[in-house]
């Protein structure tokens, strides 16, 4: 029987995602402090777009690169089909970002910005591609790989569609107004790749970290077909039929997707023998309990018979990223990197002195979460009173709370050095 | 994982033996792998001085799966040292957290 740490993927294809994620967020961070005012404003100004671009590639979905270099293989039962590709993506991803974010930050709708979504675009291309071939192995009827598959074409699309808005930019060919396809774009990254990502990943590490005993996959199913037949009616009809009220349609399809994704993660709790969380596991069940935030807000929204107020706009987008992608992605980075760690600093035909668990300090873990989330509560409460006196210290908060992460992070990797 | 009677005429010597394999954790689920119920049967065979090991991992493609395979070779050898130590993995059964033990368990905080 082939056993399959040759199938660990080399340091470089993970580690520098891992790092480069953990500063992103103390970018992201000081950012947010330094822009504090303009969150009171409309979203669509240059440094709320800058945050937010720094926010999905610097941060969200560059650790889930690097996660997903290390767990396809896990869950495909092969090989990474290329080692080379997710180094030639880190680095277009983090140069493209850097040229994005810094466009968007001056609002320079020149080359730079153009290059810098090319560079992106590219690497996310690749980085798919990859993801794809590596998943050609696995089992037939693997709706782990399925969630993971989509949420990479979502990806896709959402970057087509932001390249698509920077040309509307310069050439202003679009029928429709700007936000109007802004909120598409949005729209489609957040519910398209990040939570397919998160169900689909989740749906395999927390069965597996609580040891349930019971998965109810078709609620797994259901919550895909749910879930993506809410992404195209949005897209459908946000591109083409622009229906009246068809929101409501959509949005109900893609919120009972996720009650079904709550159903199965409730089961798998339910028959969990583990019961003792960890500091890692208890910060991804608060960020699973913060899910409902984005959905209240974005409900709360399409009631208004009139247009939104912004600020209920922002809270509801800055609740997504700020609170569910950024709890989840701080909390599971403890239960997934001192793993990869341990991998490569084990060696052959000896036991181990220090397990996983031994790599990372717990106690700056819960710290870590007792300084975010009521950072992250006090900001968001800020943004919906447009209350600086609220936003201020929440800010400081997560500076803080970035920064311990920033540091643990490196700490972790630092091992390898040893 | 692996019942051993009382009556089983190599009780002492299997005894023996999973409590050195005890030594050996899953470094992903942090349980000893006896407790976790990966190993599924021990076979000691004193007239050619071989103990063959058939034992499971918690998933089909467990990154840490050659470390706990070498694990078991070692804790099997450092305890029969004359002993030629064979261990095969199989997914038949395939491992489900029922098989936990009750130990293993109350360590888990069920």
């Amino acid at each position: 029987m082939e056993l399959l740490q040759q199938h660990l993927p080399a340091k470089r294809t993970v580690i520098p995602y891992y790092v480069t994620a953990a500063l992103s967020l103390v970018i992201v961070s000081i950012l947010t402090f330094i822009s504090l005012t303009d969150f009171k404003g409309h979203f669509f100004q240059p440094s709320i777009l800058a945050i937010t671009h720094l926010t999905v590639f610097g941060w969200g979905t560059m650790i889930i690169m690097g996660a997903s270099n290390q767990l396809m293989p896990v869950i495909s039962d092969s090989k990474l089909y290329s080692d080379r590709i997710p180094v030639i993506s880190f680095v277009l991803s983090l140069v493209g970002t850097c040229l994005l974010v810094r466009s968007f930050w001056n609002f320079e709708l020149g080359g730079m910005m153009f290059t810098g979504a090319a560079f992106i675009l590219t690497a996310l291309i690749f980085h798919a591609v990859n993801i794809f071939f590596t998943s050609k192995k696995a089992q037939h009827n693997n709706i782990t790989i399925d969630f993971i598959l989509t949420a990479h074409l979502w990806l896709i699309v959402t970057a087509l569609i932001g390249i698509t808005l920077l040309l509307n930019f310069r050439l202003g060919f679009l029928p429709a107004d700007h936000l109007h396809y802004l909120k598409i774009h949005a729209s489609a990254g957040m519910a398209g790749w990040f939570l397919l990502l998160v169900i689909g990943v989740s749906s395999r590490l927390i069965p597996m970290f609580l040891l349930s005993r019971k998965e109810v996959k078709k609620y797994l199913t259901i919550a895909y077909y749910l879930i993506n037949t809410g992404l195209v009616f949005l897209l459908v009809d946000g591109m083409i039929l622009h229906c009246t009220n068809s929101r409501l349609v959509y949005m109900g399809l893609i919120i009972t997707g996720v009650l079904f994704y709550m159903a199965y993660i409730w089961n798998c709790y339910k028959s969990a023998i583990r019961k003792k969380l960890d500091a890692g596991m208890k910060q991804s069940f608060i960020a699973l309990v913060i899910i409902s935030l984005p959905f209240i807000l974005l409900i709360g929204s399409v009631l208004y018979s009139h247009q939104a107020p912004v600020s209920l706009v922002s809270a509801y987008g800055y609740s997504f990223f700020g609170g569910f992608i950024t709890t989840l992605i701080m909390g599971q980075t403890f239960k997934t990197l001192p793993f990869i760690v341990w991998m490569h600093l084990t060696k052959p035909n000896m036991l181990a002195e220090l397990q996983p668990k031994d790599l990372y300090k717990e106690q700056l873990v819960v710290l870590q979460m007792a300084l975010y989330l009521p950072g992250f509560l006090l900001f968001l409460t800020g943004i919906l009173l447009q209350s600086k006196p609220l936003m201020y210290p929440g800010s400081i908060m997560m500076i803080m709370a970035s920064v311990l992460y920033c540091g643990h992070v490196l700490y972790v990797v630092n091992k390898l050095r040893k | 994982m692996t019942d051993i009677e009382i009556t089983d005429p190599q009780y002492g010597d299997k005894i023996r033996l999973m409590q050195m394999l005890s030594f050996v954790r899953d470094p992903e689920l942090d349980l000893n792998i006896v407790d976790l119920g990966l190993i599924y049967e021990i076979d000691i065979n004193k007239e050619i001085s071989e103990i063959e090991i058939t034992m499971t991992l918690s998933t089909r493609a467990c990154p840490a799966g050659d470390y706990i395979k070498t694990g078991v070779e070692l804790m099997a050898k450092e305890a029969f040292t004359d002993y030629n130590i064979k261990v095969n993995i199989t997914f038949e059964p395939q491992w489900s957290a029922d098989m936990i033990s009750a130990e293993g368990r109350e360590e888990l905080g069920w």
